[in-house]
């Protein structure tokens, strides 16, 4: 353990000594109070609260990631390089001790980084609510704002799960129909079957003029006094001013489905909102039926003559679940599971290549797995053509790569979006305990068995 | 009995990339290194030295065959605990200063901290670089480097040492530290490996020797028995009168032997070492490695209490190991003589103590060197008796000017 610990000490030293990370450490410094001064946003207090948050925490976790993979190759392939590795195992330690002694130093180097710089982009945000107080003071606008802000920024909301629609039977009954009428495009089944779905998909989340939506959610238990709809409009038709009416009501199915007065309040609002930017309507808890069965509808209204479609993610129904800080401080774990994951990855790959081809290595990976939803998705749609291949090979060290677009700290933070326990858990499962230890592995067994010495003859 | 270091059949084929043998580096290597005894492996350059080492502490896998150190494996942490290694380079962290560097290794040895302190400060002393202990050591000449080198590899006080061409970059008496070092901690009964192609010192010190070449033994034995030339004798004498010298001269004659007669010349490393010793005491500044002559109190004391044998108690050592006479001394001295003029040798000796210890020696070397870049691999046996030949020649007489300068 003792001489995990000189290991892991000596590489905090090589990082700050040899000046790798002092250049990110510079930079964050410079960057992040830069940012804090210069971020307007859409010149909202929430606008420019979100844009701070976001930039910071992506600025800080990517240079982060990079400095780590970069610390982690070098201060393996550097020792190796340099033989001065040949005094180190030669000591009673061993060798997956000095990986170890590695990777402690480099997970040290970065939680206090990390602490440090995220502990800036809080405290700043914190403070930007103030100073625009205190900057705003004539504008009657003010309070509104911060109110707002405190409502849909400073807070972790969770979500209601909407429920899958099912529309199998809808889709079969168009089938047979497109086939009764002996119109089937010349394609496979299956791609008609999708295309089908898809567009019965789309059609149950699409508006005409005096149209209504319903969506439904079961157990519902208000924790708080408001609840939050979120939601982003589409339209087929842009409206000159980008902006369009719409309907909106929350309470009691029965009375939205078949106009039964409810027993329970309920809320109903028209309002206009710009389209294909995400908004957020307050309601009161207490429409919430005592069934916890709780319906929100949407109706296009005249003067409209557009069409309105909720993309896929276009709505949710939020209510307050846990703190900001809490929240914060979640986002931030997410980042340090992150910085682990490519801690390991870093020495993994500098156990058997230099220092360039793994840095190499690394970096596409680091790419590749901040774009996993998109490589799935297209490695999946790709996968009729290469099935048994596919599925064997690449598939599996896609499914292997971790999902950092999944796990992205500023999407929840961003939205004020509850970052449960329970998702951060699944995470550190998915990217600690079995990925990186993996890799880990991998990388003992390796350096176990190569030889440190280079051949000299 | 146990050897300190045992080797059986020890083989490694370097291949190429398609796993196709290429080189012989140690080829069939039955070594035994008893414990307490100073032995030195002897070769030219790519002989097969330093990968031997490195399959010792397991730095690299034998392609055949198995070693054995102090009863272990080499890689296992216990046994590990008990050695002392010295690359052939002095490997080191540049961005460390010294005394973190050592204060590392002790850590890794899991020294605690009150010990390491101890031992750290001993050894900084005792290689000469408490003055600038502080500096990091990529800023370091390559003979300060070696002394943090050697102090690293003692940190733990080893009971094998293994050493791979120590005194490659240090000054004469850095050399000479070195030797007496070596001879110390074989008195207090440690094992030491000498890896070297600097013959000299491995004269000096050793107790057997095994010379390598192309991988294999060519031959070994021990030092006193392979250099002795049993139809030769010396006599060494105080100054006596000429007429004695002339009727010691007809004796010999009348038993139709040749003789030479003249005066012995002083070693010259000991005369370097006098020579540096007075400027010392003039303190006389310098910015490299202060010379003492210290040995690090735990290494020489030998009580049983280690708190007691941490004590900084250094014997001063300079005059008893000046004045000491290695028993080979007077090979040593002839090969000087014959291989350049006095006087050379000793500007450049003086003039930077940083240049290796005697060119004779260097000399030496390249004749090897040559001899085994000829690719027609000579007969063993041939070889053999050209080294021991260069050893053991003591057929150049010493010349007259030199014992004019002597005298003036």
């Amino acid at each position: 353990m003792r001489s995990i610990w000189a290991v892991a000490k000596n590489t905090i030293k090589q990082a700050l000594r040899m000046k790798v990370a002092v250049v990110f450490i510079v930079l964050l410094l410079v960057l992040l109070p830069v940012l804090g001064m210069t971020t307007t946003g859409d010149e909202t207090l929430k606008g420019r609260l979100q844009t701070f948050v976001s930039y910071g925490l992506s600025l800080t976790s990517l240079l982060l990631c990079i400095l780590t993979i970069i610390v982690s190759v070098y201060t393996v392939t550097s020792d190796i390089k340099h033989r001065q590795i040949y005094t180190v195992v030669t000591k009673p330690i061993r060798r997956y001790q000095f990986l170890l002694g590695k990777l402690f130093g480099i997970m040290m180097l970065d939680v206090i980084l990390l602490a440090l710089f995220s502990a800036f982009i809080y405290a700043y945000a914190v403070y930007m609510p103030k100073k625009y107080k205190a900057d705003h003071k004539e504008n009657p606008q003010v309070s509104n704002e911060i109110t707002q802000v405190n409502n849909e920024f400073f807070t972790a909301r969770a979500a209601l799960v909407i429920p899958e629609i099912d529309v199998t039977r809808e889709v079969n009954e168009r089938y047979q129909e497109l086939k009764g009428m002996d119109r089937l495009p010349d394609l496979p089944y299956e791609q008609i079957i999708s295309e089908l779905t898809e567009q019965a998909k789309v059609r149950k989340r699409t508006s005409n003029i005096g149209q209504k939506l319903i969506w439904e959610f079961d157990n519902v238990k208000p924790l708080t006094k408001s609840m939050f709809i979120r939601f982003k409009y589409d339209v087929a038709v842009t409206p000159p001013d980008m902006q369009v009416f719409g309907m909106w009501y929350a309470g009691d199915p029965n009375y939205v489905k078949y106009g039964q007065q409810p027993e329970t309040p309920y809320y109903e609002n028209i309002l206009r909102h710009s389209v294909q930017t995400f908004h957020e309507i307050e309601f009161p808890a207490n429409v919430v039926p005592k069934s916890g069965h709780l319906a929100i509808a949407f109706m296009n209204i005249y003067p409209n003559n557009t069409s309105i479609i909720f993309p896929d993610d276009g709505l949710a129904v939020l209510y307050k679940a846990d703190t900001f800080t809490a929240n914060f401080v979640r986002a931030v774990f997410l980042i340090l599971f992150r910085l682990f994951f490519l801690a390991c990855l870093g020495i993994l790959a500098s156990t058997f290549v230099s220092f360039p081809v793994a840095i190499l290595m690394c970096l596409v990976l680091f790419s590749t797995a901040a774009i996993s939803g998109f490589v799935i998705e297209s490695f999946d749609s790709l996968s009729s053509d290469l099935n048994i291949f596919y599925s064997y090979s690449i598939k599996w060290m896609i499914r292997f790569l971790p999902q950092f677009d999944k796990f992205s700290p500023t999407e929840f933070i961003v939205s004020a979006r509850l970052l449960s326990w329970s998702i951060l858990a699944r995470c550190a499962v998915s990217m600690v305990f079995i990925k990186s230890f993996i890799l880990l592995a991998l990388s003992f067994i390796i350096f176990r068995y190569r030889e440190i010495a280079k051949i000299i003859v | 009995m146990e050897y300190a270091v045992e080797t059986f059949s020890l083989t490694k084929i370097f291949s190429d990339w398609w796993g196709r043998a290429k080189v012989y580096a140690v080829d069939d290597l039955n070594l035994q290194i008893k414990k307490n005894e100073v032995f030195g492996l002897l070769g030219p350059n790519g002989s097969g030295k330093s990968t031997t080492i490195k399959m010792l502490l397991g730095l690299l896998h034998p392609t055949k065959g198995k070693a054995v150190v102090l009863g272990g494996d080499g890689t296992d942490p216990k046994i590990n605990s008990r050695i002392g290694f010295l690359p052939e380079e002095s490997y080191l962290y540049k961005y460390l200063n010294a005394r973190e560097t050592l204060d590392f290794y002790g850590r890794l040895f899991g020294l605690p901290s009150e010990l390491r302190k101890m031992r750290v400060e001993a050894l900084l002393d005792m290689v000469g670089l408490k003055a600038v202990a502080n500096r990091s050591v990529g800023t370091y000449s390559k003979g300060m480097a070696r002394r943090i080198g050697l102090a690293q590899a003692l940190i733990n006080d080893p009971e094998l040492l293994i050493l791979d061409e120590p005194t490659t970059g240090l000054d004469p008496i850095g050399t000479r530290q070195i030797k007496d070092l070596i001879l110390k901690l074989a008195q207090r009964g440690k094992t030491i490996l000498l890896c070297s192609h600097l013959l000299a010192d491995v004269e000096d010190v050793c107790d057997r020797i095994a010379i390598l070449y192309g991988g294999k033994i060519q031959t070994q034995g021990r030092v006193r028995e392979l250099l002795q030339q049993t139809n030769k004798i010396q006599i060494t004498t105080e100054a006596i009168s000429d007429a004695t010298v002339q009727k010691i001269e007809r004796l010999i004659k009348d038993e139709q032997a040749e003789c030479e007669i003249a005066s012995p010349l002083d070693k010259l490393e000991s005369f370097f070492i006098r020579t540096v010793a007075a400027a010392q005491q003039q303190a006389q500044p310098t910015s490299g490695a202060v010379s003492t002559t210290k040995i690090g109190g735990f290494l020489v004391e030998e009580s049983p209490v280690e708190k007691i044998l941490d004590k900084l108690v250094s014997a001063p050592l300079t005059e008893k190991a000046v004045q000491k006479e290695p028993m080979t001394e007077k090979v040593v001295q002839d090969e000087s003589l014959a291989s350049g003029p006095d006087e050379h040798l000793l500007t450049e000796l003086t003039g930077s103590p940083e240049t290796s210890v005697s060119k004779p020696v260097a000399k030496e070397e390249k004749v090897e060197e040559e001899s085994a870049e000829s690719q027609q691999v000579p007969q063993k046996e041939q070889i053999r008796k050209d080294i021991l030949d260069r050893l053991t020649d003591t057929s150049s007489p010493p010349q007259k000017d030199d014992r004019q300068k002597e005298n003036s």
